[in-house]
């Protein structure tokens, strides 16, 4: 899990002009050829400005949306579900491990991301601003936030950049646990007793909207990124990716006889597109600019987390101990 | 979503009182940042070892508890090397088809002093993991990689090298491997544990029928 749409700056293309034409030419060409680009490799500021906000916002995600499937761990229904959901919030932090460190060959250190982060100067995937209020709501999170999460990672592991390439293969190898485990979760619940088909189809309710922001704002108004896509750090439009998930998993959820709260939700057999009724994106915006009804205390913890651990590093350091950029 | 005002349903918030207002901004004390070391995995006895990443330590020791948690906590393996990244050394990443041994040339550095052993690792290709290549016995850095050039230069282009002198590296032996014993019993990380299409064939029936 858990990287969603991903929310680019307005690109300024005249920055271009103040690249080396040469190098420019180069570096392009590499990518055309198919060939990664490593930490050492010259790049354009912006290639690597936007990397470093992609890869940081894809790693934030990972360990805020830890925070509502981790607070279920106490009370997941048995030892067997417990076991399983520590397992997986222990891969998203090690997700978020990975996903950091690649980032920082891009020459941001990891400490200056957290702190970004808890000071609410980055992003996380908006979708974890949200509560989940009953057991039902974790394993839709885990099975339905984990395949949209998967739909993107599995699109950017093919992208240019090396460090953040042979980060993401390896979060997807151990992603098929999570999603096997969702949706076996959600399985139980939905072929259960009359209380726990309700219970999932409420928690499916509230899911929907946000699963249908998840992949970022339509195509036609995101901001131009035609020169990210050539240089192949965006790898499919937010579109596409909402129509991948909807073709993977809405016949799944029908499946299991639950109703997706949207009456317009058909798929055009011409256009074999799917057709939905608009998610509120001025809910979106609002939620993703700090309104939402967990942001706050999502980073209230997390501030909570690194102020109490302060004491276990202050204990562990050696003073001659010197930070450097890592390899690869 | 329409959310109603609620109560936070994190215990960690009420537990601890956390104020959700930000009064001021979060500062990170320097040393916060740890430094890096690099992990290489060995999969099967006798593989090479390969790259996996890296992880954030305080010490050695730590570094090591954290890459095996890290790197061999869902998948086994039979090996693990830990060194401090600052200790090694790399050469500049090459073109396509170009040889970085090529570029490698005897500059007659002093090269006396006493005999160490060196671990050697080969980048072969961009967006793969460096790989170790061999161990050379040497009195540097740049001689590890002349002796490497004698030895372990086939031909083959390698766009990169690092050196890592062995004495740096932390390393599992033999005796060590039962730190991963314990894998094979946490089958709840194995998707073959979540099996549900026996119940959902019996509910469609009950729903068709």
């Amino acid at each position: 899990m858990y990287g969603g749409g991903n929310i680019f700056e307005a690109t300024k293309f005249d920055n271009l002009t103040q690249e080396d034409p040469v190098k420019l030419d180069e570096f392009e060409a590499r990518i055309a050829r198919g060939e990664k680009i490593e930490p050492s490799d010259w790049m354009p500021a912006l290639y690597r400005k936007q990397l470093i906000r992609m890869i940081e916002q894809h790693a934030n995600s990972e360990i805020i949306g830890a925070l509502p499937e981790g607070t279920w761990i106490t009370r997941a229904p048995g030892f067997k579900r417990k076991m399983a959901l520590m397992a997986k919030v222990q891969d998203e932090v090690g997700h978020a491990q990975l996903l950091y460190s690649a980032a920082e060959t891009l020459g941001k250190s990891r400490e200056q991301m957290m702190q970004d982060l808890i000071n609410g100067r980055s992003k996380y995937s908006n979708i974890f601003n949200y509560p989940a209020f009953t057991w039902a709501d974790s394993t839709i999170i885990s099975w339905l936030v984990d395949a949209g999460a998967i739909v993107n990672q599995l699109a950017n592991s093919k992208g240019s950049y090396g460090p953040y390439c042979r980060a993401l293969e390896r979060i997807c190898a151990e992603e098929s646990f999570h999603l096997k485990y969702g949706h076996h979760a959600v399985i139980h619940l939905a072929t259960g007793s009359k209380i726990q088909r309700e219970m999932v189809q409420d928690a499916l309710n509230r899911w929907w909207p946000p699963m249908m922001h998840f992949f970022g704002p339509p195509d036609r108004i995101s901001v131009h990124t035609e020169v990210l896509t050539k240089w192949k750090v965006k790898m499919a439009t937010n579109d596409e990716c909402r129509q991948q998930f909807l073709d993977m998993y809405v016949p799944k959820i029908w499946e299991l006889e639950l109703t997706v709260p949207d009456p317009n939700l058909k798929k055009n057999e011409q256009t074999r597109q799917w057709e939905y009724t608009e998610p509120d994106w001025e809910e979106f915006i609002r939620v993703i600019n700090g309104d939402g009804p967990c942001n706050k205390e999502r980073l209230a913890v997390r501030r909570n987390a690194e102020e109490r651990g302060r004491w276990v590093r202050q204990a562990l350091l050696t003073p001659e101990a010197k930070y450097v950029t890592p390899l690869a | 979503m329409i959310v109603m005002a609620f109560e936070s349903l994190d215990p960690r918030i009420k537990r601890w009182n956390l104020s959700l207002q930000r009064n001021e901004e979060y500062q990170s004390a320097d040393l916060d940042q740890l430094p890096t070391y690099e992990v290489f995995l060995q999969m099967r006895d006798g593989k090479a070892y390969e790259h996996a990443g890296i992880v954030h330590a305080a010490t050695a020791d730590m570094a090591f508890v954290f890459a095996k948690e890290q790197f061999s906590r869902r998948y086994t393996c039979t090996g693990m090397w830990v060194v401090l990244s600052e200790r090694v050394w790399v050469t500049d990443c090459m073109e396509l088809e170009e040889n970085v041994y090529d570029h490698i040339v005897d500059t007659s550095i002093n090269a006396d002093g006493p005999q160490e052993e060196y671990e050697i690792f080969h980048l072969m290709k961009r967006g793969k993991q460096h790989k170790h290549a061999g161990t050379v016995g040497t009195t540097g850095h740049q001689q590890a990689i002349l002796q490497a050039k004698t030895q372990f230069d086939d031909g083959t282009p390698v766009l990169n090298i690092w050196t890592a002198k062995k004495a740096d590296i932390s390393a599992t032996d033999a005796e060590d491997q039962v730190i991963w014993s314990t894998l094979k019993d946490k089958t709840h990380r194995e998707v073959i544990s979540y099996r549900a299409g026996d119940r959902l064939k019996a509910f469609k029936e009950r729903q068709n029928g």
